[in-house]
């Protein structure tokens, strides 16, 4: 009988000459009339292989593009015990599994520790230019050697590489078979629609994936488990507060608007509400915006029941009285080291133009992104302005004061807000300023966020 | 390409229809060439200014404005915006910030007035602005400022029909898979159909249907995973798929389509939609492969003809493939070539495995040495007896050394 051969064929496993008797065994085989192969997902290796040399069945396996690297880190390298235990427990997760530890835990150390452990080629995953940039620096830094990136612009592949999910999701069906080690970092985005099939395309027996809030409001963190491995380890923020990670309180400002402002704002929020009403459009549910959308644009009226909406948003995110209390906070805190969070780009750069302030989005160009961070870690630059860029990963440990101008109700977006400036630094006492305006939406949406486990001090 | 908020389309008992506009449309013309000027006289305009002029006359008609948004987006796609970053402008902020961080943290100011006063105390010299204009000048760079660096022109019929068919293309982003019937009349259009479908990475199944009318290929296309997964992975490859569907002559397209949670429909289109073909299509022009491999066989034999390939050519299982050459002996004997990248592995071992040990038609297979580098392939090739008979490898192109012979032997075959 010919042997069982493997390849791996656009993020997929073609198998051939599979004897019949062990077709359902094989996790996910498929025959294929396309092809007239037998197909799997590129993520079944670990286990088709397995169960081949379980049963002692000959194979000849041309999927599998990587062998042994040794990775050596070039600095000496000590765990904080949370650390050790999260890396056993890894470990003894057969080297598959989440880690889920808050912002400033030190997840890419543990990352780093896992590398040279697993020694094969290693793919990182990251939401973001700036943080594969990041991830680029620490692994340079670690094993001196050559690390290539894809995506922003690179196409280089290495030993160590870090690629962002979007990139990935072009490319994993090309280089799926050549990395023995993918480390998924802020992984509570692979369950998406299209990211998943990162790790789908993969061969990479071992796995791990990285975040502070693996758990997703959709309930699909059960296919991140599923793809990567199960929740093997997590701590909380406030199990590590004061000891890893640096002391921190919230301060919650309600503002009251500008009484001309006040008077705008009702006018504008007045004539969104009676065009909903008019129009039977309930924006609780999921049709809600895009019915808005449709019928604000059919006519005079709905357009400027459209305009409205963005008048009293914009007048809630950004009102005069906010920009006051962001000139206060700057004054309370000379010499400390600020990032001021807004929701949208235009408040943030309404922000940076009026005080003369460094603003980072996704539209500020990669040279001036790193020239700005760098300022920022320096302390060339005290303040930060941003909106929604360094909300995930970015490292800055220097940062001790965040304020937020406007945001969404998303708790994830308010765990990794605070997680900026929640690294440990001597001394280093943090505070996290919401500015909230009265009487507004934004009270409810504050309200929602206020729930996660963060703001429950012990 | 349009985005979701721009498709027009229409959901009855499970169908999708999407909603085209008319291409004669006189008042849908004329608005759409008023468009097409305004961006053509954009040029060294800024970005925000073409728009505002966009906006006027999208504002100032009666045409449905989602439509006219969706023609926007189109003209936008055709027009490039200069994009490199305003190192000046980088230097001076750099100087700014720095000291303006500096001032904040060693500073007192009594209020903002006064921090605003020292800043442009501080900046004057730098910079010869009036100091209302600093603020506007601060971030000069960003998208809207962007200038217009050039536009590729479109006729205003053209670009309703680029509409329709980017609406088509929305609704296929959201598709699994899609099938197509192509009637067996169909010659040089359907090479650049399967060219398409190859260069897109998907995968087809074609079977043929007899009917009383004549014979119709029903080809479904996908992609790999497919076969696991109810995945919209490929729809950006069938939305671009779509494209060479257009050239066909007699068509129809089938489609499920699906929108993150909601419950799917089906979309159902033929030629009778009247969407012209939106890419350039070159029928009497011989590619340049063709070109080349016509010029070594009249080096070396006059007995064979080369074209390039014009029909489905059918296997076993009631199954069919669309070859690249079609070799015509002097005698009438018409034979196959289909050729196989390196990209092409899983194709090739498709093939392989379908193909007899002996034909009466034979189909010549060529595969690339990059392939045979590739163990399971090289096995493959070496325990093929079809291959030993009716393959060859070449390196960049085929070679008449490789190929005569076989054709040769065919011929004593014959």
């Amino acid at each position: 009988m010919e042997q069982i051969t493997i390849d791996f064929d656009k993020g997929t496993l073609i198998l051939q000459n599979v004897p019949v008797e062990i077709q359902s065994q094989l996790p996910d085989i498929r025959w294929d009339e396309r092809t007239l192969t037998y197909r799997a997902p590129a993520y079944r290796y670990r286990q088709i292989v397995t169960h081949l040399r379980a049963h002692h069945t000959p194979y000849n396996d041309s999927a599998r593009q990587f062998t042994v690297k040794t990775f050596q880190s070039q600095k000496s390298l000590t765990p904080y015990p949370y650390q050790s235990e999260a890396i056993d427990a890894w470990h003894a997760n057969n080297k598959r599994g989440v880690i889920s530890l808050p912002t400033g835990a030190g997840k890419t150390f543990i990352a780093i520790l896992l590398i040279e452990d697993t020694q094969r080629p290693t793919l990182v995953h990251v939401p973001t230019i700036d943080l594969m940039h990041q991830w680029y620096d620490v692994l340079k830094e670690h094993f001196g050697q050559e690390v290539g990136l894809y995506g922003g612009g690179h196409h280089e592949l290495s030993d160590l590489t870090v690629t962002t999910y979007q990139s990935a999701v072009m490319h994993a069906p090309h280089y799926g078979n050549r990395f023995g080690f993918a480390i998924y970092d802020e992984c509570h985005h692979l369950p998406g629609d299209q990211y998943q099939y990162v790790a789908i395309s993969s061969i990479a027996p071992f796995r791990l994936g990285l975040s502070a809030t693996p758990d997703r409001v959709d309930g699909k963190e059960n296919r991140l488990y599923e793809l990567v491995g199960e929740c093997c380890y997590e701590a909380k923020v406030q199990d590590l507060s004061g000891d890893t990670l640096a002391l921190y309180r919230v301060v919650t400002i309600a503002i009251d608007m500008e009484d001309t402002e006040r008077i705008q704002y009702l006018d504008a929020r007045k004539t969104y509400l009676d065009f909903l009403r008019k129009s039977n459009i309930n924006m609780g549910t999921s049709m809600g915006w895009k019915n808005f959308l449709w019928k604000s644009s059919q006519s005079d009226e709905g357009r400027a029941a459209f305009k409205a909406y963005l008048t009293q948003k914009q007048l809630s995110f950004a009102s005069k009285a906010k920009q006051g209390w962001v000139w206060k906070l700057i004054q309370r805190h000379r010499g400390d080291r600020i990032i001021i969070f807004t929701q949208d780009n235009d408040t943030a750069y309404d922000i940076g133009t009026r005080f003369f302030l460094p603003v980072l989005t996704h539209q500020t160009k990669q040279k001036e992104r790193a020239s700005f961070l760098n300022g920022f870690r320096d302390g060339s630059y005290s303040i930060l302005v941003t909106s929604k860029a360094l909300n995930e990963g970015v490292d800055v440990p220097e940062a001790n004061v965040a304020i937020i101008v406007s945001g969404s109700g998303s708790v994830r977006e308010h765990v990794q807000r605070l997680g900026r400036i929640l690294r440990k630094k001597e001394g280093k006492q943090a505070v996290l300023y919401e500015l909230i305006s009265k009487q507004t939406g934004e009270h409810s949406v504050n309200k929602r966020r206020r729930q996660h486990n963060a703001y429950q001090r012990r | 390409m349009l985005t979701k908020d721009l498709l027009r389309y229409k959901i009855q008992k499970g169908q999708i229809y999407p909603q085209f506009v008319d291409p004669t449309n006189s008042e849908l013309l004329k608005v759409a060439e008023q468009l097409i000027t305004v961006f053509e006289a954009a040029t060294d305009d800024k970005r925000s200014t073409l728009l505002e002029n966009s906006k006027t006359i999208i504002d100032g008609t009666s045409e449905s404005p989602i439509i006219l948004r969706g023609l926007e987006k189109l003209l936008l796609d055709r027009t490039e915006f200069d994009t490199a970053p305003n190192e000046e402008l980088i230097a001076f902020r750099n100087r700014l910030f720095t000291e303006t961080s500096r001032i904040l943290s060693q500073e007192h100011f009594q209020d903002y007035a006064d921090y605003h006063q020292r800043v442009l105390a501080l900046m004057g010299n730098d910079l010869e602005l009036p100091e209302t204009e600093l603020h506007d000048y601060l971030y000069a760079d960003l998208p809207s400022c962007q200038q217009i660096l050039s536009f590729r022109r479109i006729s205003p019929e053209h670009l309703l029909h680029r509409y329709n068919t980017a609406q088509v293309q929305g609704l296929l982003l959201h598709c699994n898979s899609l099938t197509l019937r192509l009637t067996d009349s169909m010659t040089a259009e359907l090479r650049q159909l399967f060219k398409y479908l190859r260069f897109h990475q998907l995968l087809s199944n074609i079977r043929k249907e007899k009917t009383d009318t004549g014979d119709i290929f029903q080809i479904t296309v996908d992609g790999p995973l497919n076969l696991f997964y109810k995945t919209k992975r490929y729809g950006m490859n069938l939305a671009n798929f779509f494209v060479a569907v257009l050239h066909q002559q007699k068509w129809e397209l089938t489609a499920e389509i699906q929108f993150r949670n909601k419950r799917a429909s089906q979309l159902s289109i033929d030629d009778s939609c009247g969407i012209k073909p939106i890419s350039q299509q070159f029928l009497a022009y011989i590619p340049e492969d063709i070109q080349h491999f016509q010029q070594m066989l009249q080096n070396k034999t006059d007995k064979w003809q080369i074209q390039p390939g014009s029909q489905f050519f059918p296997l076993p299982g009631d199954s069919y493939c669309f070859p690249d050459y079609q070799l015509i002996h002097s005698s009438g004997v018409e034979v196959a070539v289909e050729l196989f990248h390196p990209w092409h592995q899983g194709h090739l071992l498709t093939r392989l495995n379908s193909l007899p040990n002996k034909t009466d038609i034979p189909l010549i297979i060529g595969v690339s040495k990059e392939l045979e580098k590739n163990a399971t392939i090289a096995e493959a090739l070496e325990t093929s007896s079809y291959f030993s008979h009716y393959g060859f490898t070449f390196r960049d192109v085929p070679t008449m050394g490789t190929l005569l012979p076989i054709l040769n032997s065919i011929m004593c075959e014959g």
